[in-house]
């Protein structure tokens, strides 16, 4: 009996290795499967405390190198708001000459904005094959939490997936995990938004009934969504879509948001969301 | 024993942030990313603790996933190939019996390159596969497993060819 377990202990020692190997493997598959799903921990993230600060310090070198490009773009943003501005400022100014007229318009004071917005830098965008993933340096403290979009000055960017104290992990479109339903501006049918895998620029607007027809550069906008705002931008129609299901239509679109140079974006708090969703739950 | 430990914790530490800091950005048409830290398993000499070589390719691959926000894919893929390097080494390196044998281009280059090419394809096989249970294209991931493996396998020639020099001072 001694003589037995001493060999089975000598097996352990001299074989542990394997046996160890196997263990490590079948825990990795375990997060392999687990993690995959939107329940993610903070902890296995780059929002945790040690890569998130690592990735906002090459953040800082590396966006030197996109300065002149964001630039530009800043500008030009700029440029359409002046533009807004002024075209609302000379509507206002008619209704104001008209005295009588503004009576209706005068605001309801407990209405407020029902999206608010919240600046965020991105400190990284992480490519691995297809599993592409945004690190942004707002978190929890900044009101920052999880399933809220989010935006760029083009456009959508995507939801953000988990958030720790200072720092969130956001899904980008360009994943292929990513669902949104979106729609042509001028039309009321409903598709969804899915990407292929190939090329961070583009992604297909797919399920559309098949009488649907597009012209080139033709906006596409979200449609019903519990996270973004009616009519946001996602990207510009290119040509016909490659498609499984003869019973539906497909557009290959642009996207409006350029994910190598991304460094600003806006995190979009809807005020109403938990009311909205308890109410949705209770009828379930 | 002490200034070799030394060395392969500053290595271990050196590839993950050449990894994750550098190499992950690039990405050549979209299809080819570096994987570069599987080096730091090739390197380590044949006759190391095979308990050491699994945990560390483990935490290794485990702290690359968090860095990537991919959880078990790159520890997985690690771990199995920290597990297969033992027999791997004792096919292609038969010849030598020096025990601390690193393995290096410059003495025994033929036998250095298959073994790294059989490490690096088997590696970049199995990230792809397992990345594929959530998401699967036949034909993309075999260009992406292909032209992964060859920008990696440039970097290991140009990266142990500079370092063999560094050492022998030439």
């Amino acid at each position: 009996m001694k003589q037995c377990m001493r060999n089975l202990f000598n097996f352990i020692i001299r074989n542990g290795w394997w046996l160890l190997a196997v263990l490590l493997i079948v825990f990795s598959f375990y997060l392999v499967f687990t993690q995959n799903s939107y329940q993610r921990s903070v902890y296995l993230s780059s929002a945790n405390r040690v890569s998130a600060e690592l990735y906002r310090l090459s953040g800082k070198v590396t966006s030197y190198f996109y300065m002149r490009k964001n630039n530009e773009e800043l500008l030009t943003q700029n440029a359409k708001l002046q533009n807004e501005l002024q075209t609302l400022k000379s509507y206002l100014n008619n209704l104001v000459l008209d005295s009588i007229q503004t009576n209706p318009f005068v605001d309801d004071s407990t209405m407020t904005a029902r999206f608010r917005f919240i600046p965020a830098n991105v400190v990284n965008v992480s490519f691995f094959g297809s599993n592409n993933y945004i690190t942004l340096d707002k978190g929890l403290q900044e009101g920052v939490k999880s399933d809220m979009g989010v935006v760029s000055q083009n456009g959508i960017v995507g939801v953000v997936l988990t958030a720790s104290d200072h720092f969130s992990v956001v899904i980008p479109i360009v994943n292929p995990k990513f669902r949104l339903s979106g729609k042509l501006k001028n039309s009321d049918n409903s598709g969804s938004i899915v990407w292929d895998g190939e090329d961070l620029h583009y992604a297909q607007l797919e399920q559309l009934p098949k009488h649907e027809v597009f012209n080139k550069g033709d906006t596409v906008v979200t449609s019903f969504s519990r996270i973004f705002p009616k009519d946001m931008v996602i990207g510009f129609v290119v040509g016909q879509g490659k498609t499984n299901d003869d019973n539906f239509n497909a557009f290959k679109i642009r996207l409006a948001t350029d994910f190598h140079s991304l460094q600003h974006v806006f995190v979009i708090e809807d005020i109403y969301y938990e009311e909205e969703s308890i109410l949705e739950k209770s009828v379930e | 024993m002490k200034i070799t430990l030394l060395r392969e914790i500053v290595w271990f530490v050196a590839l993950i942030l050449l990894q994750t800091l550098v190499l992950n950005r690039i990405s050549v048409f979209g299809i080819a990313i570096p994987v570069l830290y599987i080096y730091f398993l090739i390197k380590l000499p044949k006759n190391r603790n095979l308990f050491y070589v699994v945990i560390s390719g483990f935490l290794m691959g485990l702290i690359i996933d968090i860095f990537l926000n991919t959880p078990g894919i790159n520890a997985a893929a690690t771990t199995i190939i920290a597990t297969l390097r033992k027999p791997l080494i004792d096919i292609f390196f038969s010849k030598v019996e020096y025990e601390d044998f690193v393995p290096s281009i410059y003495t025994e280059t033929g036998a250095f390159l298959r073994y790294s090419v059989v490490m690096v394809l088997l590696h970049q096989t199995m990230l792809f596969f397992i990345e594929s249970f959530t998401f699967f294209n036949l034909t993309s991931t075999l260009i992406r497993i292909g032209a992964s493996s060859v920008l990696t396998l440039i970097l290991i020639v140009a990266l142990d060819s500079l370092i063999y020099r560094r050492i022998s001072g030439i």
